[in-house]
This record gives C-alpha cells, structure tokens and sequence, in this order.
C-alpha cells in the first residue's frame, strides 16, 4: 500500500540553516497493515506522516502510494489524492473552534462533489463509528480532549479513506482517553484500513491489534 | 462540488465568525452610504438644472443703473419684440421679500393671468386654477415653505405684506402646492401682476426684467446686439451664462466632495488592509486545516474570496438602499444644505428620483476592488504555504 524508497527529506535545503530530517528512508507498508512509526521527539516521525500524507514535500526519493507516484504531485492533484486516500489524525485534532461537531466532520466532504444528503448520510456514520453522534450539535470548544479526539477520528474516516495516518495521537489525552483510543485500532482493523502511528508512548507496546513496530532515530529507520 | 453544498459550508462559517466580520461590514456600509448619497444627490441636481435650465428664457434684459439693476418700463419690452428673430419678449414681475418673523426670503412673482407664461410650470399652474376665484379678490399661490413659515405665524388665511412705501397690503391666500407637485418652487407666492407690484414697490409702467426667447441660435448674437442698441443701460444674460456659472459652481462642489472621497477611500482600504492582511493564527489555522484535508489552493482561495464577498455585497446593497433611503425619501437633511449652499440657487431643487448607473457601477468597482484586493493577497499567500506550517 506504501512504498517508500531512498527517501530523504532536508528542511531549508539551500539554505545555511537547511536540516536533514530524514535519510534514506525505505519502508513498505502492506494494505490493512497497522503499523507503530516509534521514536524519541524530534526523530522524523510527523515529517514522515506528513509526507506520506503529501503535506510536504520529499527532498528526494520515490513515494507510491495505492499504485500511485505522489512524491512531486502538483497542488491540485496532491490535494485529491489527500481527499480521495488519507484520513489524518492530527495531534492538536486541528478542529474548526465554532463549528459543530458534525460540520467539522463534513469539512473533507465539501469539496468532493457529494450531495448534501449524503454527505449528512456519511457524517452520521462515522460519527457512529467514533462513538460521538450524541455531541453532534456542539460547538468543538465545548468538548473534552476526549471528544475532541473521536471528532478528528469521525473526520479522518468520513471519507472512507484507504489509509489512517495519526500523529501522536494519545499525547494530548489521559489514560482512560489512550485506552479508548488503542480500542479504535481494533475498528480500524475491521475496516481493513491501512494504519500508521507515530508515537513515543509505551502503551503502544506488544499490542494485539499493533502489526510491527518500526523505530526510527535521527531520521534514520533502525528496526522494522 | 454542487454549488448548494459549497453555499451551505460558505454561509455556515460566515455566520459562525459573524463577529469576526460585523466591523468590516458595518464601516463598509458607512463609506457606501456616504458616498452613493452624494453621488445620487449631485446627479439628481444635476439633472434638475438641466430641466430647469431648459425651460429658462434666452435672454434675460435687465436695466443698470449705477451697476446695479433696477426696474424696467414695460413698453421696452414692445420695442425688443419688433427685433427680427425675437419670438417672444416679456416684462417680468418678481422679487424677494423679506419675512422678518423668520428672516427668510419669500420670492413674489407676479403673472398676467391672460397673457403668455414664461414658464411651462407657471403655464401649468394657470390651467389647474379657477381664474376667476383667484382674481376676485388680492390673492396668492404658494409655495410649500412659504406656507409653513406663515402657518408657524397663524397666518391660515391671508397676510399683510408691508410694502416699501410703508402701507400695509393685505393678501389672501387661495392655495398652497405640496412639494411634490414641482408646479410651484417652496418659497414661492404667485400673485396678479399689479398686486406683486405692489407688494414689491414696482411702478405702474415697470418691470422687474424682461425674458425673450430667440428660437435661431445663428440670430442670437444679433438680437443681443441690437438690444444694446437700442438702450446703452442695459445688460443683456444668456441663458448659456447661466448654465456656465451652475456648471462651475457645481465643479468646484463637485472637487471638493472628490477631495473627501479620496480621503474617505484612502481610509478605507487601509482598515480592510489591517484588517485582511494580518490576517489572525486562527484564519490561518483554518487554511491549512481545509488543506490538510484535501481542499485544493483554489478550493480555498474561493471560499475565503466568496466569504469577504458576502459581506462586501451586502453592505454594499445596505449602504445603497440607506442612501436612497437618505437621499429621496429623506431629502438628504445636512447634505443637501452642504452640498446646495443653503438653497441660495435661484433655481429651485427637486430630487428627481434619477440614479446615474453609469456612475454607480463605478462605485461599485472602486469598493469591491480593493476589498478583494485586501482578500486575496493574504490568503492566497497562505493557501500556497505548506499545510503543515499554516496550521501551527
Ligand atoms: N519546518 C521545519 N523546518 C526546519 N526544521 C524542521 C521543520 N519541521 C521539523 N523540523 C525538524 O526536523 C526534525 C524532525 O521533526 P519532526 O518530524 O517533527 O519530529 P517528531 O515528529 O519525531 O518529533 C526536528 O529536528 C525538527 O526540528
Ligand atoms: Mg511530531
């Protein structure tokens, strides 16, 4: 589903303060694979995500993604290729404040041509799915970390993408909230989603429902 | 992606960052308002000098003496007619008449209700009168301020004029015309032509000034000549001298109103500038966001274009109907004194409900213009900056 080759990312190229973030990078993640991306902060992890979610850019090296060579799309076509393939989970949830609930959860919807009927009909499912169809009139900034986090997880799985990309996904949360979250793997799994988290957190260790743990230093993969 | 979707999510969030955009929208509407009610209000001047211009006799013949004009004898006004290419030569009666209680200006005009108008209003306001009634006694027809002005004096049904002589004439008032009806100017009071007279301390055989028409413009200069002639005391006014001394008048207005507008507009865009340009972490965490999710550069460069311009449309629909508003139904109070110099025009206004399209799309453009402008340069700086740093 992802192959990733000699893929190397440097922040500021050209530039006296130009960072090599990631070196040589080469991973290949199996469709309906769910995948722990492990390392310290600072290692690469969010850069990674964020290419694999074409966010930015890679310095160099090659991205197939679902069959499809996305590592210098122009705008247009990477932004569909976002909407149509990637479901990301921010860290910061990154909602709309003074939207609802469901209005954030729509937000993906709006530009893929879908009727207002049912694009409600999705909203709906995936607000079951993330367990939060009972806050759905709420404005954002009245909800708990807790709720805040299955609203970003009701709009990555909206619109049904292929791949679930979470960065730090339980860094923002307590330990009730982490739990409940590493339970929403399992409903990943059963939607045979493609999964990818990038974490320092330990409770991601030896799980069940984890399929392989790749460890990542310096921008360098040292384990997979 | 179906338009009904898209205006759905567009009016949502503008409702939801109402607050963000009721200051924009209420100076916006402000500066439309100022500036269509003065645009609305100098065209329909405009437009009125030119109707009453139109109706305004060629020539106008007054009598000098000592560089001043004073009364002249009627039969000058045979003499003028019998010049060849003088269609029709009139002697005028009328006169300013000072109304202490209030220290306001009446203007008396006398007509001869048999003889020809010089007016096609004059012309009109004979045929809606029972000629009869009227002259059966010392009346008067009058005009809307004048009414007030004697009404506010409990003077319902005639009034003493004090003649310069020092005799006191008594005049009946047989109507008063509402504004409206354009037949009659506010401060006007018609009367019989020997009665004005006396009000106004003409004598017998004189008149105020005497009109003419020359319908050849070729024999115009000609006729004017001849004029001159005829008596060296004279001092002959073309219409085109009127119509030259209303157009300065009405430029030099006109640029020092183009003055404000420019400071106006100049302050304008630098609030939207402010307000657009440093445009907040929030508005641009919500870029990057709608990005991240796969929203195109373009996809969100229209969203935030069609948003300002939302607002921007209708407060410029808001600020124009408040203008109209201002302006016709309201008689522009404060502008219009402003804008006429406390009615010292000989001629008098009425707002035509006319509106210059012509100049009103060029409002349009000049407000929606920079409004955009302020829009689209932020944004679309943002939309092209990756998602992840619009989103920190
Ligand atoms: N936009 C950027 N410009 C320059 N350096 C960056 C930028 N983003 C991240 N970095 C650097 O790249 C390295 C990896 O960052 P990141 O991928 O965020 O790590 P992680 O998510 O594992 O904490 C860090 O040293 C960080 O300082
Ligand atoms: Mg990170």
């Amino acid at each position: 589903m992802i192959h990733i080759e000699h893929l190397n990312k440097v922040y500021n190229e050209n530039a006296a303060n130009a960072y090599t973030a990631l070196h040589d990078i080469n991973l290949h993640i199996r469709p309906a694979e769910t995948v722990v991306l492990k390392g310290v902060s600072g290692s690469g992890k969010s850069t990674l995500l964020s290419i694999i979610a074409t966010l930015i850019k890679p310095s160099s090296g090659e991205l197939v993604v679902d069959g499809e060579q996305i590592a210098k799309l122009p705008d247009t076509h990477a932004s569909h290729f976002r909407n149509a393939h990637i479901g990301f989970i921010f860290q910061a949830f990154n909602l709309f404040d003074e939207l609802s609930v469901k209005d954030n959860i729509a937000l993906p919807l709006i530009v893929t041509g879908m009727s207002q009927k049912s694009i409600d009909e999705k909203v709906q499912q995936a607000m079951k799915i993330a367990h939060i169809s009972h806050k759905q009139d709420q404005s954002v900034q009245n909800l708990s970390g807790g709720e805040k986090q299955r609203c970003a997880i009701a709009r990555a799985l909206v619109h049904e993408p292929k791949i679930i990309l979470c960065d730090e996904p339980t860094a923002n949360l307590d330990r009730e909230n982490s739990l409940k979250f590493i339970e929403t793997l399992k409903q990943f799994k059963a939607l045979g989603k493609t999964v990818v988290i990038a974490t320092h957190d330990p409770l991601f260790d030896g799980l069940e429902s984890v399929d392989r743990t790749i460890v990542i230093e310096n921008g360098k993969i040292t384990s997979s | 992606m179906p338009a009904n979707v898209f205006l759905n999510f567009l009016f949502l969030l503008i409702y939801r960052h109402g607050s963000k955009h009721i200051a924009v929208f209420l100076i916006s509407t402000l500066v439309v308002m100022l500036f269509s009610s003065v645009m609305l209000l100098s065209h329909a001047v405009e437009e009125d000098i030119k109707v009453s211009l139109a109706a305004q006799p060629d020539f106008i013949v007054q009598k000098i003496h000592a560089g001043k004009a004073v009364d002249i004898p009627m039969e000058w006004a045979d003499e003028i007619r019998s010049i060849r290419g003088v269609s029709v030569a009139l002697p005028r009666v009328y006169g300013s008449y000072f109304y202490t209680p209030n220290s306001h200006y009446f203007t008396i005009v006398g007509i001869d209700p048999f003889d020809k108008q010089i007016s096609t209003s004059l012309e009109a306001l004979l045929q809606e009168t029972d000629l009869r009634s009227f002259l059966s006694e010392d009346q008067m027809i009058i005009g809307q301020g004048v009414k007030a002005q004697l009404d506010q004096h409990r003077y319902f049904d005639h009034y003493l004029f004090k003649a310069p002589n020092r005799t006191k004439v008594r005049v009946g008032i047989y109507k008063s015309f509402p504004k409206e009806s354009s037949i009659v100017s506010s401060d006007m009071a018609v009367m019989e032509l020997d009665l004005a007279k006396r009000v106004l301390g003409i004598e017998e055989e004189f008149s105020t000034d005497i009109v003419l028409f020359v319908p050849n413009e070729l024999e115009r200069d000609n006729v004017r000549e001849k004029i001159i002639l005829q008596h060296d005391d004279l001092r002959v006014i073309e219409k085109e001298e009127l119509a030259v001394a209303y157009e300065q008048l009405f430029n030099y207005r006109g640029g020092v109103f183009l003055l404000l507008y420019m400071i106006v507009l100049v302050t304008f865009v630098l609030i939207l500038y402010q307000r657009y340009s440093m445009i907040s972490s929030a508005d641009k965490k919500e870029i990057g966001i709608l990005r991240a999710l796969g929203w195109s550069i373009n996809a969100v460069i229209k969203l935030k274009i069609m948003e300002s311009l939302v607002v921007g449309l209708s407060a410029f629909m808001l600020g124009l109907l408040l203008a109209y508003c201002y302006v016709f139904l309201l008689d522009a109070p404060l502008l219009s004194s402003l804008f006429l110099g406390h009615g010292n025009l000989p001629l008098d206004i009425v707002f035509n409900r006319s509106i210059d399209f012509g100049m009103l799309t060029l409002l349009f453009l000049f407000f929606i213009m920079p409004y955009v402008a302020a829009v689209l340069i932020p944004v679309w700086r943002i939309a092209i900056t990756d998602p992840v740093e619009a989103m920190k």
